[in-house]
């Protein structure tokens, strides 16, 4: 299958007209030394054939049920947003640059910013940057460029994946980052933020909750980051935002995250979104593609792309960044995801995130040989256990009985030793949680 | 018009519901909790979908029609490959699964970089980019990773006036200073003007091939005899790699460092704007720079390699947009090598077709053969006044996408069309027709119907100026 037409009389007309004998004939301006020899790629299969073989392909990973997070969350997806994000209209067409044939695009997008906007308490935000990581990293190099300054404090609490993001994104520029420790309670203090700026502070990025589950004093970080000068950026978990603080009400500057919480499916970590939104005074400094509302020449209301004079496609390298093609779709996915709750419904989606992690953990931190890392941390969906049990031969019985379980901190330096993640989001059952602390107790 | 949600909303319904099957106590500290109120629309199902699906019903999109937009190769999106795509097997993995329990995603990007290998002539790839941009974003942190080991300091990149905005802005996001170079009115490069930037600050030139004007450099060998002798590497930017599967591989023309754009040539949906994948192909000797993880094969067993120290690191989190790269690989499969050739041939078939339907007519500024896509320049064709952008809005009257507009900048009034293999005749031919009355008559006959265009679109045309003088970006009344 090459889905090119098949009529051989068209084919022999295109010929005449160009008074060539093959294609070939229209490859001339390749030199003869520079073709290709045939490519050695397997393929050339039909519709059956294609799915029998990706079906064994798939039958090679394993589904199981997951107590893990760490930045990528098993939330139930709903049947509307599926039926949406599955319409040839919006997956087939591309970047709206045609505005006036691209409304539905256009104005979905539109309905995700001012969504984002509610959820985060801030007051712009833009089309959809490619996944949490990036950015958090592009909200590093908007402070460095709005501040002029050269240090980045990042807490330690921020999803490694991102710290390793930021440092790539960072590695050759006149910039520093400084990652801030976490006291004893796995949390940011203010005396640390204080202790470690000075005016040369562009940003103070801190995630909350946290990469081990935590929530922060937001409220408190964000003056100590003011009175420096500093540009706070929050790092949030979108549905955590049901119940939490939002970063608009403690004064972030900017609030980014990962937006696949919010109707994307695990899909091995990727397709999935980042979000930004900023305060008032820093959109026009602001990466990636924005919608705006206007009128057409009837005095209709449309929308179209705007503040594009900080775009690669017109500032070339003057751009804010390079970004071109986003996350799109995925936006659109959230869009659909965010419009069905209701303020109510959201609320009750991430308090039952806390009920059942709560609940988990109750269970799990009384089990002989386990206990809570952090036993008076307010948490959302994660929480820390410190065992003296072999973490691998955990994880080992769990996959046996179909369950991914916490995840190994080991790697997260002295402080994490013998410590695990867990994760209970709201698809999570009772029956499964019980199956789980049977199984820990057992082991 | 469709009403907003904030509109339609009265908080009066909701279209999911939750319960919660377990009690427990919790109790959050008032300074923590959310004070404000949330802002989200409270609206039934039915409504939703009713809403949604009206929406979906004013976009163009290639499933409904032609989508002749250059350089961005909107070629047909197979369905098979959206129905393996759905899989629970394919989206229901966590990434921080033990890669034992998720060999058939390994599988899947172990041989898709391969077969990238082979199409492109590089020796290895990383599959972790999310876009074209974020590609070229990394292949030029691989080059800068390169000098610093060598030792060298070599802080300029080359890019030509008819590159695409990207590349000039991933340079300077990677930290070098951009060396415009002023390319020959066909797009091409003069290799004696190359040689007088070619300093020895110049870590490498950015180079699009066919360029964006549609056509081969013929003189690849020089400029890349010329750019190699001064030490610096050649990037390839793969916006255009639809002109060239099984007829010239970047690697065989002296190209260092690539990107590719799945969504472009390997026929994943561009989304309305993404999600994409920008795959980052490298010669060997840079293949220690790549992003990690890696994916290798040991003892017939797919495993993830973070332990690489030279890597330039992580530009995204975990492997890469995974669903873009399984529809890819699906593509490929169904193609395979004598497939991909053909896919190219007829690309280039038809918009050579198309082009010697415009020559005698409408100024084109690269000459009379090109690649995959071409350019015209309408300007002495045009009456009444008419540019470019009112011939594209016309367009949309007749029920097409436009083209691409002012792109390149080399070429005044530019007109890039690009209508890839997987468009009939047929479809062409009306296409043609089209817009030559447009350009020929309307344009003559008719100028302010082509001005006041498109009337037949769900809006007329929109006040781009008014949105970013007074900019509304979000919802008024929340």
């Amino acid at each position: 299958m090459d889905y090119t037409p098949k009529n051989k009389h068209d084919k022999q007309k295109m010929f005449d007209v160009l008074g060539i004998k093959s294609e070939e004939d229209l490859f001339d301006s390749i030199p003869v030394e520079s073709r290709a020899k045939p490519l050695n790629v397997s393929g050339g299969h039909t519709e059956q054939e294609l799915l029998e073989h990706f079906k064994n392909i798939a039958a090679k990973n394993k589904t199981l049920v997951s107590f893990r997070g760490a930045g990528i969350y098993d939330h139930y997806i709903p049947s509307l947003v599926g039926e949406i994000t599955s319409r040839s209209e919006f997956w087939t067409a591309y970047t709206p640059y045609q505005a006036e044939a691209s409304q539905g695009t256009l104005q979905a997008i539109f309905e995700y910013q001012s969504m984002i906007c509610a959820l985060t308490g801030m007051d712009v935000s833009n089309a959809s940057l490619y996944d949490g990581a990036t950015a958090a990293a592009e909200a590093a190099l908007l402070a460095l460029r709005v501040s002029g300054r050269k240090k980045i404090l990042v807490s330690s609490g921020l999803n490694p994946e991102y710290i390793k993001t930021l440092k790539t994104y960072l590695q050759n520029f006149d910039a520093k980052i400084v990652l801030l420790d976490l006291s004893p309670n796995g949390t940011v203090e203010k005396a640390t933020v204080d202790a470690s700026s000075d005016g040369d502070t562009a940003a103070v990025i801190v995630q909350s909750p946290n990469y081990f589950g935590i929530v922060e004093d937001m409220q408190g970080l964000s003056e100590t980051a003011k009175e420096k000068n500093a540009l706070f950026t929050a790092v949030v978990n979108p549905v955590s935002l049901g119940v939490f603080q939002a970063p608009g009400e403690y004064g972030a500057d900017i609030a980014v995250g990962e937006g696949q919480p919010l109707g994307i499916p695990l899909s091995a970590g990727g397709a999935t979104f980042g979000f930004m939104a900023v305060r008032k005074g820093l959109e026009w400094k602001m990466p990636g593609r924005i919608v705006g509302q206007t009128t057409d020449k009837n005095g209709k209301r449309g929308f179209v792309l705007t503040l594009q004079s900080r775009e690669q496609h017109i500032r070339r390298e003057k751009a804010t960044s390079n970004i071109c093609t986003n996350a799109s779709l995925n936006a659109l996915a959230a869009c659909v995801y965010m419009s069905g709750w209701g303020n109510g419904g959201f609320k009750k989606l991430a308090e039952t995130n806390i009920s059942k992690a709560s609940y988990a953990f109750g269970k799990i931190k009384n089990i002989d040989g386990f206990k809570a890392k952090f036993e008076h941390s307010v948490f959302f969906n994660e929480f820390v256990i410190e065992t003296a049990k072999d973490i691998k031969k955990i994880n080992k019985a769990l996959i046996k009985n179909a369950f991914l379980g916490p995840l190994d901190l080991s790697g997260s330096g002295k402080q994490f030793k013998n410590c695990m993640l867990f994760c209970v989001t709201e698809q999570r059952t009772k029956g499964e949680i019980d199956k789980l602390v049977e199984i820990l107790a057992k082991v | 018009m469709e009403k907003l949600l904030n509109e339609l909303s009265s908080q009066s319904g909701f279209a999911y519901d939750i319960k919660c099957d377990v009690e427990a106590d919790f109790s959050i500290p008032e300074n923590l909790k959310r004070k404000s109120d949330l802002g989200l629309p409270g609206i039934a199902e039915n409504d939703l979908l009713r809403h949604f699906t009206n929406l979906s019903r004013k976009n163009y999109a290639l499933s409904t029609v032609f989508y002749p937009l250059g350089s961005c190769t909107m070629k047909y999106n197979p369905l098979i490959n959206e129905r393996i795509a759905k899989y629970d097997a394919f989206n229901s993995i966590h990434p921080c699964q033990p890669a034992e329990t998720m060999q058939g995603i390994l599988e899947i990007m172990h041989g898709l970089e391969k077969d990238l290998c082979e199409i492109s002539g590089m020796d290895n790839f990383s599959l972790q980019p999310a876009a074209g941009a974020h590609g070229e974003f990394t292949g030029l942190l691989i080059i800068a990773a390169h000098f610093r080991s060598i030792k060298q300091k070599r802080t300029k990149i080359i890019v030509p006036d008819s590159a695409h905005g990207t590349n000039p802005a991933s340079a300077a996001f990677a930290g070098f200073e951009i060396v415009p170079l002023k390319s020959e009115p066909d797009g091409s490069i003069d290799v004696s003007k190359l040689k007088e930037v070619l300093t020895n600050e110049v870590a490498a030139i950015m180079l699009t091939v066919p360029n964006t004007l549609g056509v081969f450099e013929s003189k690849m060998r020089e400029i890349a005899k010329a750019v190699h002798e001064n030490g610096s590497l050649l990037y390839y930017d793969g916006a255009n790699l639809n002109a060239l599967m099984g007829f010239a591989r970047p690697g065989d023309l002296g190209f260092d460092v690539m990107h590719i754009n799945l969504h472009k040539t390997f026929s994943t949906p561009h989304g309305g704007g993404g999600p994409g994948s920008g795959p980052v192909g490298v010669k060997s000797f840079l293949e220690r720079f790549l992003p990690v993880p890696r994916v290798e094969k040991k003892n017939k067993k797919y495993v993830l390699n973070y332990k690489k120290t030279k890597s330039i690191g992580a530009v995204k989190s975990f492997f890469g947009n995974f669903p873009v790269i399984l529809r890819a690989y699906a593509y490929i499969k169904a193609l395979g090598g004598n497939g991909l050739k053909n896919a190219s041939a007829q690309a280039v078939l038809n918009a050579n077709y198309m082009l010697a339907k415009f020559k005698d007519k409408i100024n084109v500024p690269a000459g009379t053969r090109c690649m995959h896509e071409f350019v015209l320049s309408p300007k002495a064709a045009l009456g009444g006044g008419v540019r470019t952008l009112d011939v594209a809005k016309r367009l949309l009257d007749y029920g097409y996408y436009a083209p691409t507009v002012y792109f390149p900048l080399i070429v005044e009034e530019a007109v890039m069309i690009e209508p890839t293999e997987t468009e009939s005749k047929e479809t062409l031919d009306k296409f043609i027709e089209t817009l030559n009355k447009i350009i020929l008559e309307e344009s003559v006959n008719e100028p302010q119907k082509v001005k006041d265009a498109p009337s037949n679109t769900p809006v007329t045309r929109l006040n781009e100026v008014e949105a970013a003088r007074n900019p509304i970006l979000k919802w008024k009344n929340r």
